[in-house]
């Protein structure tokens, strides 16, 4: 069998990819009605420890991407926390009126987004394009001219970007990059789009003919070169995350850590 | 002549998603350090979160473009791991529907400035069905929900309405644009003379 798998990968990139979307897109539901404070915190903690044992990405990327992360939820918390509505006060200053509910709900949405946060980044660095979009076409019956253009489009990336790298050095040869002044930058930034955009839509419509011309949209009778099923990868990965998300709720309805069983109330 | 979408208009939708979903991750970041201050102010350019769908739908004029060119942005946000993860994902169907209801309803017809302000418009409508159940937005002070609401809409009516419709004015000039559109009537009419 055509193996598209590296031999040194970690064990979450074996897991079927359409199931490990479909799971994870299922989470995000499921998290969506969570308004339990403590259910949040002990989850958050559980997909962190998750992520830190399977991510697929080098210790400092993961590293920076962690950080960058857990700060969008610092910031995700922020307005909430700020100026949310909320009877029980804690601080007053101006605009900003922080109470135990604005508190609590910030807190609750921080976690929110932490835990989003994790899963994509335990998708996205485990997850190459190509299995994933043939396993669209087997397991999800995506007809194969939309997984076929995807992939297709993600090749032009590099060369969109070198594309990018010529632009820039032949207007610094002319002096273009000099100006300054709001004025000039719209002028820059819609001299790059235009060119950019304008020379990505005759590349992909050069390709996307050829690709007709060699059947790549055709439905019927279609062999894969990469067969895609399913392996105990699956079951160990569908077990951990259901044993995560009960056992994050059977934990936290026993032992609450904090009296705020749902941020949605308007008294404690 | 076929509305249906070929393997061109997908693949060309596509590719000019990508473009978009490139902007959309690095404006991630900057987008998220403006949310500290709390007031509001990063609501000003999520308008250009919704910026694919009018921009494809008004190269491409066929039936579906603006949802498949949200819905790949926001797929290749997740696949290159942008800030936020998985929930791009289900914001990307919301605002691709809302941005293509609106060309649906004038049939796949008028292209012209409005009705971009309005696709744009629609898309920003969507996005709040999904802030309500994830942010709490209902549970903000009065005042940071008023600025919330009247940023983003203005921030969409400027990013995705004005800049889009002008966006595609030019590349109409440089001729990509008649590559990929479906021929129109005029054009038809211009053969029978």
């Amino acid at each position: 069998m055509n193996s598209y798998l590296n031999p040194n990968q970690k064990w979450l990139a074996r897991v079927n990819p359409t199931l490990k979307f479909l799971t994870i897109a299922a989470i995000f539901m499921i998290y969506l009605f969570v308004h339990n404070f403590n259910v949040m915190l002990v989850s958050s903690f559980a997909f962190f420890i998750f992520y830190l044992f399977c991510n697929g990405f080098s210790r400092k990327l993961s590293f920076w991407l962690v950080t960058m992360t857990f700060i969008l939820s610092v910031f995700s918390a922020s307005a909430m926390v700020f100026f949310g509505k909320g009877t029980h006060m804690l601080f007053e200053w101006h605009f900003m009126t922080i109470s135990i509910e604005s508190m609590t709900r910030g807190l609750h949405l921080g976690l929110r987004t932490f835990v989003y946060g994790m899963l994509g980044l335990i998708f996205a660095s485990t997850t190459e394009p190509v299995p994933f979009f043939y396993s669209c076409m087997q397991q999800l019956r995506i007809p194969p001219k939309y997984a076929y253009s995807f992939l297709a489009a993600f090749r032009l990336i590099p060369i969109m970007i070198e594309e990018y790298r010529i632009i820039r050095a032949a207007m610094k040869v002319r002096g273009m990059s000099e100006e300054k002044g709001l004025l000039a930058f719209y002028r820059r930034v819609k001299r790059y789009a235009i060119i950019l955009l304008a020379q990505a839509i005759r590349r992909a419509q050069r390709i996307a003919v050829a690709m007709e011309a060699k059947q790549f949209s055709m439905v019927k009778k279609r062999t894969y070169y990469y067969k895609i099923g399913f392996s105990r990868y699956d079951l160990i990965f569908t077990t951990l995350i259901l044993f995560i998300i009960i056992g994050a709720w059977i934990f936290s309805s026993y032992v609450p850590l904090t009296p705020y069983n749902n941020v949605l109330e308007r008294s404690y | 002549m076929s509305k249906r979408l070929k393997l061109t208009d997908i693949l060309v939708t596509i590719v000019i998603a990508i473009v978009f979903g490139l902007i959309y991750k690095i404006s991630g970041p900057l987008y998220d350090i403006v949310k500290i201050l709390g007031f509001q102010a990063e609501q000003l350019t999520y308008g250009i979160y919704f910026i694919a769908a009018p921009v494809a739908m008004l190269i491409i004029r066929k039936p579906g473009v603006a949802l498949l060119a949200e819905v790949a942005a926001a797929m290749m946000e997740v696949l290159f791991a942008g800030s936020g993860g998985i929930i791009n994902f289900y914001y990307g169907i919301i605002q691709g529907a809302f941005s293509e209801i609106i060309f649906l309803i004038f049939a796949y017809k008028k292209f012209n400035l409005p009705v971009t302000i309005l696709s744009g418009l629609a898309a920003a409508v969507g996005s709040y069905i999904l802030d309500y159940y994830y942010g709490y937005l209902v549970d903000l002070a009065g005042w940071n929900i008023l600025l919330n609401v009247v940023f983003r809409f203005l921030g969409t009516m400027v990013i995705s309405g004005f800049i889009a419709y002008f966006l595609v004015k030019a590349l109409e000039k440089t001729g990509v644009t008649n590559l990929v559109r479906p021929a129109s009537k005029d054009d038809y009419d211009v053969l029978n003379k």
